[in-house]
């Protein structure tokens, strides 16, 4: 039997606010927390909630991970939604995947930190939603052999990762694979997790519109044991809005899944069922971000190397707390100055207007950090 | 297809953005039609042109910047001298700003030739919204109306001239291009110098006194910084004062006057331009900025900035925010190579060649 393989991301950064030059020394309030808060209730009416009981009615079984930032923020100020997830995880069955609670870069820079950061989001989840997760995943599903051997060495059973295109020429994405070190390892579709995210209104598209029946039969007709389709959760109302049929198509598909002999499955589901085919080697980092699918969305010019050089120097702070909402990788995400291809995605996501502004204003937190941390004085350090 | 320029500026006699626009465009056009440039027998004109080239007599002329009170009629005297000069055997009637305009709608009617008329500014934006002269928005508001194709040099200039005069639907917005050869051998060094450049004419339009403002700004929240204002204009004088008024003598430097040369080592040798234009329709000096490889900051009423990316942007009078983007680049060489490195890239992308072929299909268009 094939098995559909969903895994939705979950995350909202604590975006900082628009912190000026002249907030330095003074102001120590980093975040934006009307915007965010803002934006976590939009998200939660368009999404969060209306997904959720889509996939509580259509008893479907998914692995989700709601970044530690994030349920933070909904446990705060969003309890019914928690509930929602919570009612959904009961329900189904669903499985909640362990990432960094930041949503950090932490994995390819300091393993301590990495850890700690991982060990909090698991004891956040099982404090919320009583489940002890068994799958990670990375933010935006970085992965690098030595990954594995961390994660693996903290218990983790699964991990998913992309199937870049260099990876799929030789390893078709539709079957279960081996680690380096012995972890299940999966790798996205991204074909067929595209067709859902970022095509499914796409008027321009020559499979436009997209009905659940096609798309299930393009799941049946594809070849291999799972289809794993990983993406955004928030592809489900708010980059995709309501208007464009979404939440039919949602409604619909475990229908036209079922009929074909099919059934949705959880990640550590198909890791315990099925035997992986081979075992990857993965050397270079790679990502599910933009185009060329590596860490060039966060550490791909100037102004993202110098922040995160910047960033790492406060390591022993003794602020470790908001040191390490600073690591969350949206904030270099925003200063990405990706190309023509990925630039409407960049565009979309920035608060700020410009990656310039976001830089500049993440600089600005970091010369406070500076005083902070060390007391020093930035007019002085020129 | 040949094509009668009715022009004003050509350099090396005056070089405002007119000047460089009227030189490299029609040089670029003359290669595949036939140009004759109309303009008045300015005394430091060149021998020759790669176009054809009429001299109107029109008594002593000034810039059309210039604040004489006998401008006005000098265009006039010009305008009377392009009609009794102009030979008729064209298919086109190019005019340029309010300064051509009485010209081309006479030759219009007589000879029944279509005209395209560009405008490279507005009386609203040399006013600087303040006080425009309204007999110049008559001619100006004649020449957008009777024109069979407007040519603005920007969407910003595009919106001014329907909200002052209404209508629109025959417009084509032209970017002006940058000389690429001029800034190909531009070597950058992005350690930093601590100078802030301001390069243009020194008038309302241009907002100097809010680069004034900003050095103060700059300076009490930065530190060092040497500002350099350079250029000249009717505003000097009281620039002048204000620099003394605040106490910024030691960081500001007004250079007067600067020949090309000098103004590409200003461009190169600076950390960052800034053009805190009131009102400006194009901004051939941030292409040129750029093309240094030299981070600009430029007023949200600049009009090449709506095409930019590579550039900085607040409103003129926000002086704080300025002060924020210029800081950060003065204080960030990540952000001053970036941006540096990028927008010569950007900038280059901008040619004749494109205004060139742009103006063309206009001209097919009628």
């Amino acid at each position: 039997m094939k098995r559909i393989v969903f895994f939705f991301e979950v995350h909202q950064p604590r975006r900082i606010r628009k912190f000026s030059v002249r907030d330095i020394g003074k102001n120590r309030d980093y975040f934006w927390d009307a915007k965010n808060l803002e934006i976590i209730d939009r998200v939660a009416e368009k999404c969060y909630l209306p997904a959720t009981q889509a996939l509580i009615d259509g008893n479907i079984k998914t692995s989700i991970s709601i970044s530690g930032v994030l349920l933070e923020s909904l446990v705060k100020n969003r309890s019914d939604v928690v509930e929602k997830f919570k009612e959904y995880f009961q329900k189904t069955g669903g499985e909640p995947v362990v990432e960094t609670y930041y949503h950090s870069l932490s994995s390819i820079w300091n393993e301590r930190e990495f850890r700690q950061q991982v060990e909090k989001d698991s004891k956040m989840t099982e404090t919320v939603f009583g489940k002890t997760p068994t799958t990670f995943r990375n933010s935006e599903l970085i992965y690098r052999d030595d990954l594995a051997a961390v994660v693996g060495g903290m218990g983790y059973r699964n991990i998913i990762t992309e199937g870049t295109d260099a990876l799929i020429s030789s390893h078709s994405p539709n079957y279960i694979y081996s680690s380096k070190y012995g972890q299940n390892l999966l790798l996205r579709n991204y074909r067929l997790s595209d067709d859902i995210s970022f095509r499914f209104s796409n008027h321009s598209w020559t499979e436009f519109p997209l009905f659940a029946d096609k798309y299930a039969r393009w799941l049946e007709e594809t070849p291999g044991d799972i289809i794993n389709l990983f993406m955004d959760y928030e592809t489900f109302g708010e980059h995709q809005w309501r208007e464009t049929g979404i939440f039919e198509f949602l409604a619909r598909l475990p229908e036209e899944v079922r009929k074909r002999g099919m059934e949705f499955s959880t990640i550590s589901e198909v890791g315990e069922l099925l035997e992986p085919k081979a075992t990857l080697s993965i050397p270079n980092y790679i990502s599910w971000a933009d185009f060329s699918r590596d860490l060039s969305a966060w550490l791909g010019n100037d102004m993202q190397r110098d922040a995160f050089e910047d960033l790492k120097s406060f390591e022993n702070c003794r602020d470790v707390e908001i040191w390490r909402y600073l690591q969350t990788s949206d904030h270099l995400y925003y200063m990405s100055l990706a190309n023509v291809q990925d630039q409407e995605v960049h565009a979309y996501f920035n608060p700020y207007g410009s990656p310039f502004d976001a830089y500049i204003h993440y600089k600005n937190v970091m010369e406070d950090m500076r005083i902070r941390c060390f007391g020093e004085n930035f007019k002085k350090k020129k | 297809m040949k094509i009668a320029v009715l022009g004003w500026e050509l350099p090396p006699a005056f070089s405002g953005g007119l000047g460089i626009h009227t030189i490299n465009l029609f040089t670029t056009l003359s290669r595949v039609e036939e140009v004759m440039v109309y303009v008045p027998d300015f005394p430091n004109l060149d021998q020759s042109y790669p176009f054809e080239v009429t001299r109107v007599k029109a008594g002593p002329l000034g810039s059309p910047y210039s604040v004489n009170r006998d401008f006005y009629d000098m265009v006039l005297e010009y305008n009377k001298g392009i009609v009794e000069a102009f030979r008729p055997n064209v298919d086109v009637i190019h005019a340029h700003d309010w300064i051509t305009v009485p010209a081309a709608i006479v030759l219009k009617r007589k000879y029944n030739i279509p005209i395209v008329v560009t405008f490279h500014s507005t009386e609203y934006d040399r006013s600087g919204n303040f006080n425009p002269q309204e007999r110049i928005m008559s001619i100006e508001r004649e020449g957008y109306t009777s024109a069979d194709k407007i040519i603005t040099v920007s969407a910003y200039t595009d919106k001014i001239l329907r909200v002052l005069y209404g209508g629109g639907g025959k417009t084509s917005v032209i970017y002006n291009g940058v000389s690429s050869t001029m800034f190909s051998n531009v070597r950058k060094s992005y350690n930093s110098s601590g100078r802030v450049l301001y390069f243009g004419r020194v008038t309302s339009q241009k907002g100097p006194v809010f680069f004034v403002q900003l050095a103060r700004k700059v300076l009490e929240t930065y530190g060092e910084a040497r500002f350099v204002l350079a250029g000249t204009g009717d505003q000097i004088g009281e620039i002048t004062d204000a620099v003394n008024k605040f106490g910024l003598e030691n960081n500001f430097e007004l250079t007067g006057f600067v020949n090309d040369e000098s103004a590409l080592k200003l461009y190169r040798d600076s950390d960052v331009f800034v053009l805190p234009a009131v009102s400006e329709p194009f901004g051939m000096t941030v292409l040129e900025s750029m093309s240094s490889g030299t981070p600009t900051v430029i007023s949200k009423t600049t009009g090449v900035g709506e095409t930019l990316f590579n550039a900085l942007k607040c409103d003129f009078w926000d002086t704080d925010r300025m002060s924020e983007y210029v800081g950060a680049i003065l204080r960030h060489k990540a952000l001053r190579e970036v941006i540096g490195r990028r927008g010569r890239i950007e900038a280059l992308n901008f040619s004749w060649e494109k205004t060139a072929l742009k103006t063309l299909e206009v001209y097919k268009s009628i």
